[in-house]
């Protein structure tokens, strides 16, 4: 097995301006933020992103004005309301949006985990979804019924980023037992091109080996891993720790304008040297140790 | 003064329309008024159910199916949500996708920041698609759930910006431009949306034409005041009835076994 345990920046290097990236985590659970901080630290932009319930990393690279195209099901901040600075991108004509429904985005990750150029849906007849987006959605008929199916473009981005919970040195990541199943990080791991896996903590291979159908990612498919603890931080990594509710409505606070949310950036990406940095900035281990939850405490 | 709340009675009519065996679909999330109408009147509405007529009737939450909704906690963060103890979790949300587009479901419960005259729903812009007044969240499943679950239930309070003769982009279909539009653009026969049931009043969709009907104004509530909340005028029928109090029993079951904390129907 190849070692592929490197750093954030190493791990990243790969991605420049004008990529494809798929972004995993669903709502406020394990947004590779971190990994967003640093692209947005090192000013990558006129970036396709492709994503599942995009909450944080999205709003994040929006505020950056990095974004130039978005594929996904959702942006929003969940309960803390729409995604400031996303809509006000979307809204001043910066990002080009196609929304997929979930159905459509399952199609889109399956048919590229199984080489396929699409798979058919029959979600989105009448759906303004597929009339403003004749390129990724096309009607056909079933060739044994003869019913209207919608063929669904394969999903396509150059990079996939994924926070998981742990992992070894070889990539295999692992998910614990209990856990909040609302995602659909598997699916895009399996449909990853050129994978980066951020992990809250790096585990003995022995540790894998005596578990492996917890492996929800093996290193097979992954190109990186990196140890990134609170590499979700101001989301939840579920069994891990909660949301950090003062930060998070500071970013909503502070996001209400383009320049106080460019002044986030700079206090919480751009001038930090790291994630270490982030980490000591945001209050450090005392601080964040009051985000912990009992894990596997069911 | 009547002895019971607006979210009681929305939450009694709500009940009565779950049949047994039903398969329920309930979202997760948000706080405030909109977390009482998408999440705590359908939780609450479907246990009703369940101690009722429809003791076989399943509710799936998240991507929880039959969950433990038998204690409540006060306040909703991640882990909360990740200790919740149900019968099943399946390992990732497609399955709850394939489980809706094979026709599992028979009821969801769901809200929009517009809905039009043929009960189709906007969640994703306010305005012109490619430059919108407002960007909204997107879609998640609810294309999903208007078009193949069998009883969609909407739940959204009365507002002239929400009720609007033709909404600005159709991210769900209702029932298009009336008649049998939804089925000749290509969903399958049955389905579209069966009761809106808003803070006034309660509608459904006409036979025929496929048109927003008014079907029952709340207690105390006049035709004037509903219309005076709506952007199109909805087909009235000559004779419009109060909405059904809820019954004592129902009532004894909401506050006494179901929300004794009164977190599901709180604001």
């Amino acid at each position: 097995m190849k070692e592929k345990l490197v750093s954030l920046q190493q791990a990243l290097s790969p991605i420049q301006s004008g990529a494809s990236i798929a972004v995993g985590g669903s709502l406020l659970r394990r947004q590779p933020n971190a990994a967003v901080r640093e692209l947005i630290r090192r000013g990558v932009n006129d970036l396709t992103i492709l994503t599942w319930a995009g909450t944080t990393a999205i709003d994040m690279l929006a505020a950056a004005d990095a974004i130039r195209r978005f594929e996904g099901i959702y942006v929003g901040l969940f309960n803390y309301g729409l995604a400031p600075n996303f809509r006000r991108a979307v809204q001043d004509g910066k990002i080009e949006v196609r929304d997929f429904s979930e159905t459509a985005m399952v199609a889109r990750l399956r048919a590229t985990a199984q080489g396929l150029s699409f798979l058919p849906i029959k979600t989105l007849f009448g759906s303004d979804i597929a009339a403003k987006n004749p390129e990724q959605i096309k009607t056909f008929s079933c060739p044994f019924t003869g019913k209207p199916l919608q063929a669904v473009a394969a999903a396509d981005t150059e990079f996939t980023i994924i926070h998981g919970y742990a992992g070894d040195k070889y990539g295999n990541v692992q998910w614990p037992v209990v856990r909040d199943t609302d995602d659909m990080d598997q699916p895009f791991a399996a449909a990853a091109k050129r994978l980066i896996v951020t992990v809250e903590r790096i585990i003995p291979h022995e540790e894998v080996k005596r578990s492996p159908s917890l492996t929800y990612i093996p290193g097979n498919w992954v190109e990186a891993i990196v140890e990134v603890p609170y590499g979700a931080h101001p989301v939840a990594c579920d069994t891990r720790y909660d949301e950090d509710d003062a930060h998070m409505q500071d970013y909503v606070a502070r996001s209400k304008t383009a320049a106080g949310a460019a002044a986030y950036l700079d206090e919480f990406a751009r001038n930090l040297p790291d994630h270490e940095a982030y980490l000591r900035k945001v209050g450090g281990e005392a601080a964040l140790s009051a985000l912990h939850v009992s894990e596997g405490a069911r | 003064m009547a002895d019971y709340s607006n979210n009681e009675l929305i939450t009694a009519f709500l009940s009565r329309q779950i049949e047994d065996d039903d398969l329920c679909f309930v979202g997760v999330g948000t706080n405030g008024r909109a977390f009482t109408l998408a999440v705590g009147i359908p939780l609450a509405a479907v246990r009703l159910a369940q101690m009722n007529q429809a003791p076989g009737a399943s509710v799936y939450w998240g991507n929880l199916l039959e969950p433990d909704l038998s204690v409540i906690p006060e306040t909703f963060t991640q882990d909360s949500f990740t200790r919740w103890q149900a019968a099943a979790c399946p390992p990732d949300t497609g399955v709850k996708c394939d489980m809706l587009s094979r026709g599992s479901f028979d009821v969801s419960f769901n809200s929009a920041a517009q809905i039009d005259r043929h009960g189709n729903l906007n969640i994703t812009a306010i305005g012109d698609y490619e430059r919108p007044r407002v960007r909204l969240v997107g879609c998640l499943a609810q294309p999903e759930h208007l078009a193949f679950v069998r009883r969609p239930l909407l739940v959204m309070d009365l507002d002239r910006r929400t009720f609007v003769e033709k909404v600005d982009f159709i991210t769900s279909v209702g029932f298009l431009d009336g008649g049998d539009a939804r089925e000749r653009a290509g969903l399958e026969p049955g389905g579209g949306p069966r009761f809106v049931v808003t803070d006034k009043a309660i509608f459904d969709f006409t036979p025929d034409t496929r048109e927003l009907r008014l079907v029952s104004l709340h207690p105390g509530v006049s035709l004037d005041e509903v219309l005076g909340l709506m952007a199109l005028v909805p087909v009235l029928p000559d004779n419009v009835p109060e909405t059904a109090p809820p019954t004592a029993a129902e009532l004894q079951a909401i506050r006494r076994d179901i929300d004794p904390n009164r977190i599901l129907l709180r604001v």
